[in-house]
C-alpha cells in the first residue's frame, strides 16, 4: 500500500480528530486566503478603476494636493498638441468643480462636477438618454448619476438649476439652467455622491474661470506604444508639465497610502500560518504518540524510516490539502462580508474593492499551505524516524 | 470647533492651505525653500520635525515661504524652533511637512492684497468650553445666532461612516473570525485530551463517580486550561504591544499608539476564552462520559 | 548444536548493554548461537533474562553493543538502517505478542502490506495474501478488520503477514502470550507447520507446550545461555 493510501486510512481511522483538523485548517485557511486577497486587492481595484476607460497617463501643471495645484493653461491647445504625438491615441482635458442644486429641502445639495473639454473618450457610461455632444446647442447639457437623477426626480430632458461653488465664500454669480442629456454610471462615485458631467462651458459660466484652463489632461496611449512611451514623449515635448502613468500613480499610492492593508494582511497571514502549523503538528504528534507500538512493529517488519516519515508527511498533506480546499469558498464568502465593511469608508468609490481575486493569490495560497503541511510534519516525522524499535516494542509489552 | 462657510473640499483651513503649499513645494520646487539671510529680523516660524529633516534645515535658518503655488511674492521667516505634529490617525501615512506661523503673519502671507477683508478673514475658530458636555447645545445655539457660519461639536459627526468606526468594525470582524478559528483549535485539543484520558474516565466511573461528577471535573479542567491560555495570551499581547507600536511608529514616523491592550480588552478576552474552553471540553468529553464504562477501560 | 544446513543466523560473543540511570545493564552477555536453515529453536527463561533482547538483535531490530552477527553469511553490523530495514522486509518475519495488526486495514490488506513495501505487483501480492490466509485457516475472514477477529485469529493473520515475503527466518516473541491455552495450542501448531515447510523458526516463549515442540531449546538466565547450550 503506498504512503498516500496508508495516510488516508490512518486519517479515516480517527475520523473525528481528522475532521477537526480539517475544519481548523479551513477556518485558518479562509482567513489567510482573505488576507492574500486584501494584500494587493485595493491596488488591483484602483488600477482597474484608473484603467477603466483607457486613460493610462495623467498630465498636471504641478504636483501637490488638488487644492494647491496650478491649473493647466491653454488646456485645449495643449490637449490637441498631445493628441498629435505618435504615442498618444487621445488627450482629454478635465476640470473638477462643485456645484449646488436645490432639491425640495431647504438645504441645497452638493454636486461633484466633471467638465470635459472634448467629446471623444469618457470616464462614464451612459445608461439612459444620450451622452454629451459637441454641438453648440448642447453646450449646457449635462449627464448625471443615478443618485442625482433620483434625488431631483429627474431624467433625460429635465432641466436643473445649478449654482457654482467656486471658493470658500458663497458664489454671487447667478444660477444657470442646464439640461439633463442622459444618466450615467461614474466609476469613481462613492455611494452617497451626487455627480454630474458637463462640457467646459457649464463650469465657465458657473465659476468664471479663465477660458481654456483645465485641472488635468487625461491621456490614452496607443496600444502599440504603451503608457511608458507616451509618458516619455510628453515629458520630452512638454517638460514644464507633470506627466505620470497609472503605474507611477499606483506605485506612489502603494508607498504612501495603501501600506496599512498590506501590513495588516501580512500580520494576520503570519498568525494564521502559525496557527495552522501548530494545530496540525499537535494532531499528528498525538496521533504518532498513540501508535508508537504500531510504528515500531512496521519498522520491525521492514518499513524504512523514510517510508514511515512519508506516511506522516502524507497525513499532514491530506489534512492541510483538504482543509485548504474547503477554505477557498469559505474565504470568498467571508471576503464579501469584510469587503462590504471596508467599502463603507467615506468617499470610497462604489466600484472599488478591497478584497480582489487574482490568479496569483491561488498560487501564493497553495505555496503557503505547502509550507504549513511541511512545517507541521517536521516534528512528528522526526519522532517516527528516531523511534527506537526495540525499546518501543519492549515498552509496549511491558505496558 | 466653529467652522465658517462650506464644509466641502475646497473650503479648507488656512493652516492646511499652507501645509499644502509646503507639500507642493516639497515635491515640485525643491529650491523654493531657500536659506537667505538678507532681511533683518524676519518673523518667526515653527517647522515640524519632519519638515526640518526633509529639507535639511535647522533652527535659526531663514527661509522663504509663499502663499502662491507658483512661489510668487515670497516672504522670509526665521525658523525659531521645531515641534512634533499632533499625531493624526487620518494622516498617518502622510509626511507631516508643516509649519506654524503667527496668525497675522499667516494672513499677510496668504491674503489677497487687493481684498481688504482678507486681513480679517479666518476659516475656523477652535473653541474650548468650560463644560465640554455643553458642546452640542453650544453649537446649536451659535448656529442659530449667526446663520452665516457653521458651528459643530468636534466630538460629533456621523459615527457609522466615520473612518475609525469602519476600521473598528473591520478589526472586530477579523477578531471574531480569529476567535472562531481558535475555538476549533481548542476543540481539537480537548478531543485529544479526552482521548488520552479515556481509561482515567473509565476508572473514575468504575470506582463510583457519577457522570455529572466527571463532567464537572471536565468543565473545571476546560475552564482552567482556557483561562490559563487566555491569561498567557493577554500577557503575550501586552509584551508585544511595545514591539508593534515601535515598529509602526518607526514606519510612519509618528508618535501615535497603534496597539493598546487595555484592562477592558484583557477582561473581554478572558471572558470569551473561559466559556469557550468549558464548552469545548464538555463537547469533547461528552461521548466518552456517556460511553459504557467497561469499553473505556478495555484495551 | 547446529543443524546440517548452513546457518541462517550466526551470533558470536554478542553483548548488549543498556545505559541506565543506576548504571549500565548487560541484557546480553557473550551470547553465541547459530540457527540453521529449517531449524526450530525455542528460547526460554525467566522474565527479564534477555530473551526478547536477543530476538531483537537477531532480527536486526536492535544493534549489539559488541560481537558479530551474520545473516546468511553477511555481517549486518556495518549495514545502514535502510539496509537493515530491507533485510527485515525480505529475509525475516516477525510475530509479536500483541499482534500489532493495523486496525484500519482488513486481514487481507495487513498480509499484503509487507509485499507492497517490497514492490510486489498488486495481482501477485493479492494472490499470495489469499493463499497465506488460507494457509493459516482464515481465508474466509480476509475482508474482516482486526476489531472483528478474536485474539487467536489476529495472531494467525500476524503469522500470515510474517510469511508474506517468503522469509527464511521467522522470529516470534511470546506469540501465545495474550492467548488462552487452546488458542495457544493452535498457534503452536501453525509454527510446527511453518517448520515442516522449511522455514527456520526461533520462538521466545514462557509456554512449555511451545518450547517442547522445538528441535532445540536454549535456556537463558541473566543474559547468558545456561545448560551448556552454546553453538
Amino acid at each position: 500500500m503506498r504512503a498516500l493510501a496508508f495516510a488516508w486510512r490512518s486519517l479515516l481511522r480517527r475520523g473525528g480528530r481528522s475532521a477537526l483538523g480539517i475544519v481548523g485548517i479551513a477556518a485558518a485557511g479562509a482567513l489567510m486566503f482573505d488576507m492574500l486577497l486584501l494584500s494587493r486587492g485595493l491596488l488591483v481595484s484602483v488600477r482597474e478603476l484608473l484603467d477603466a476607460f483607457g486613460f493610462d497617463v495623467r498630465v498636471l501643471a504641478s504636483e501637490g494636493i488638488p487644492q494647491s495645484r496650478l491649473p493647466i493653461e491653454h488646456a485645449l491647445e495643449t490637449a490637441r498638441a498631445l493628441s498629435a504625438l505618435p504615442e498618444v491615441a487621445s488627450a482629454v482635458p478635465f476640470r473638477i468643480g462643485e456645484a449646488e442644486v436645490a432639491a425640495d429641502s431647504d438645504r441645497p445639495d452638493e454636486v461633484a462636477l466633471f467638465a470635459v473639454g472634448a467629446t471623444t473618450r469618457r470616464i462614464w457610461t451612459v445608461v439612459d438618454g444620450r451622452d454629451l455632444s459637441g454641438r453648440e446647442d448642447d453646450a449646457l447639457d449635462v449627464v448625471v448619476n443615478h443618485r442625482l437623477a433620483e434625488r431631483m426626480n429627474a431624467g433625460p430632458g429635465t432641466s436643473l438649476e445649478l449654482r457654482g461653488r467656486c471658493s470658500a465664500t458663497p458664489s454671487i454669480l447667478p444660477p444657470i439652467t442646464v439640461r439633463i442629456a442622459g444618466v450615467a454610471t461614474f466609476p469613481f462615485d462613492s455611494g452617497a455622491q451626487l455627480t454630474m458631467a458637463s462640457r467646459f462651458e457649464v463650469l465657465d459660466r458657473l465659476c468664471e474661470r479663465p477660458a481654456g484652463e483645465a485641472d488635468l489632461i487625461m491621456v490614452a496611449s496607443r496600444p502599440e506604444s504603451g503608457p511608458d512611451a507616451a509618458v516619455d514623449a510628453i515629458r520630452k515635448a512638454r517638460p514644464d508639465l507633470y506627466t505620470f502613468s497609472n503605474d507611477e500613480v499606483i506605485e506612489r499610492f502603494e508607498r504612501v497610502g495603501f501600506s496599512y492593508f498590506r501590513q495588516i494582511s501580512t500580520a494576520l497571514a503570519i498568525v494564521t500560518l502559525s496557527f495552522g502549523i501548530v494545530l496540525i503538528t499537535v494532531l499528528l504528534t498525538v496521533s504518532v504518540n498513540q501508535r508508537l507500538g504500531e510504528i515500531a512493529a512496521l519498522r520491525a517488519i521492514g518499513f524504512s524510516r523514510h517510508r514511515m516519515a512519508a506516511d506522516v508527511l502524507w497525513e499532514s498533506a491530506l489534512l492541510v490539502g483538504i482543509g485548504g480546499l474547503a477554505a477557498i469558498p469559505l474565504g470568498m464568502a467571508l471576503s464579501i462580508w469584510l469587503d462590504a465593511i471596508l467599502r463603507s469608508l467615506p468617499g470610497v468609490p462604489a466600484t472599488l474593492h478591497f478584497f480582489v481575486f487574482e490568479p496569483r493569490v491561488l498560487w501564493l495560497y497553495a505555496g503557503l499551505l505547502t509550507g504549513v503541511a511541511l512545517g507541521a510534519a517536521i516534528y512528528p516525522m522526526w519522532l517516527v524516524t528516531r523511534l527506537p524499535i526495540a525499546g518501543t516494542l519492549r515498552r509496549e509489552f511491558v505496558s | 470647533m466653529v467652522s465658517a462657510g462650506a464644509s466641502r473640499v475646497r473650503s479648507i483651513s488656512r493652516v492646511l492651505f499652507v501645509v499644502g503649499l509646503i507639500v507642493g513645494f516639497g515635491h515640485a520646487l525643491p529650491s523654493a525653500i531657500t536659506v537667505n539671510d538678507t532681511q533683518p529680523d524676519p518673523p518667526a516660524v515653527l517647522f515640524s520635525r519632519q519638515l526640518l529633516a526633509a529639507r535639511h534645515l535647522q533652527v535659526g535658518d531663514v527661509v522663504e515661504l509663499s502663499g502662491d503655488p507658483s512661489g510668487a511674492n515670497p516672504q522670509q521667516f526665521r525658523i525659531a524652533g521645531s515641534y512634533e505634529p499632533m499625531p493624526d490617525p487620518i494622516r498617518v501615512t502622510s509626511e507631516r511637512l508643516e509649519a506654524r506661523l503667527h496668525l497675522p503673519d499667516l494672513l499677510r502671507l496668504t491674503g489677497d492684497p487687493d481684498n481688504p477683508q482678507d486681513d480679517d478673514s479666518l476659516s475656523a475658530i477652535s473653541v474650548k468650553l468650560r463644560r465640554p458636555e455643553d458642546a452640542e447645545a453650544f453649537a446649536r445655539d451659535w448656529s442659530a445666532r449667526v446663520p452665516a457660519i457653521g458651528v459643530r461639536s468636534s466630538g460629533g459627526g456621523e459615527t457609522e461612516h466615520n473612518p475609525f468606526e469602519v476600521l473598528s468594525r473591520f478589526h472586530q470582524a477579523i477578531a471574531s473570525l480569529t476567535v472562531i478559528t481558535g475555538a476549533v483549535f481548542l476543540l481539537a485539543l480537548m478531543v485529544l485530551l479526552a482521548d488520552e484520558r479515556r481509561e482515567t474516565i473509565g476508572t473514575l466511573r468504575l470506582i463510583g463517580l457519577t457522570r455529572a461528577r466527571v463532567l464537572a471535573q471536565v468543565l473545571l479542567e476546560g475552564a482552567i486550561i482556557a483561562g490559563a491560555g487566555a491569561i498567557f495570551g493577554v500577557a503575550l499581547a501586552a509584551l508585544t504591544e511595545g514591539v508593534f507600536n515601535a515598529f509602526f511608529q518607526w514606519r510612519y514616523d509618528t508618535s501615535l499608539i497603534f496597539v493598546r491592550v487595555t484592562p477592558s480588552i484583557a477582561w473581554r478576552s478572558i471572558a470569551v476564552a473561559i466559556p469557550l474552553g468549558m464548552a469545548a471540553s464538555v463537547l469533547a468529553s461528552w461521548a466518552l462520559v456517556r460511553s459504557n464504562t467497561l469499553t473505556l477501560v478495555r484495551r | 548444536m547446529s543443524g546440517s544446513h548452513p546457518p541462517i543466523v550466526e551470533a558470536r560473543d554478542i553483548w548488549r548493554i543498556f545505559p541506565m540511570p543506576a548504571g549500565p545493564v548487560a541484557a546480553l552477555r557473550e551470547v553465541t548461537m547459530e540457527v540453521s536453515e529449517g531449524e526450530y529453536v525455542a528460547i526460554a527463561g525467566p522474565s527479564g533474562c534477555g530473551k526478547s533482547t536477543l530476538l531483537h538483535v537477531l532480527g536486526c531490530v536492535d544493534t549489539a553493543t559488541s560481537g558479530e552477527l551474520r545473516l546468511e553469511g553477511r555481517d549486518v553490523g556495518a549495514l545502514s538502517d535502510a539496509a537493515r530495514s530491507r533485510l527485515r522486509l525480505e529475509k525475516i518475519g516477525f510475530v509479536f505478542q500483541r499482534f500489532f495488526l493495523l486496525p484500519m486495514l482488513t486481514a487481507l490488506e495487513n498480509v499484503e502490506l509487507p509485499q507492497a513495501e517490497a514492490g510486489v505487483p498488486p495481482a501477485v501480492r493479492l494472490n499470495r495474501a489469499r493463499l497465506l490466509l488460507d494457509y493459516v485457516g482464515l481465508g474466509h475472514r480476509a475482508d474482516h478488520r482486526p476489531s472483528q477477529l478474536s485474539g487467536g485469529e489476529m495472531q494467525r493473520v500476524a503469522i500470515a503477514r510474517a510469511m508474506a515475503n517468503r522469509p527464511r527466518l521467522i522470529l516470534a516473541d511470546e506469540p501465545t502470550g495474550e492467548l488462552d491455552q487452546a488458542t495457544g495450542e493452535a498457534i503452536a501448531g501453525l509454527f510446527d507447520l511453518l517448520h515442516k515447510d522449511g522455514t527456520a523458526v526461533v520462538v521466545v516463549t514462557h509456554d512449555p507446550s511451545i518450547a517442547e515442540r522445538a528441535q532445540r531449546v536454549l535456556r537463558m538466565r541473566d543474559g547468558r545461555f545456561v545448560d551448556g547450550e552454546l553453538a
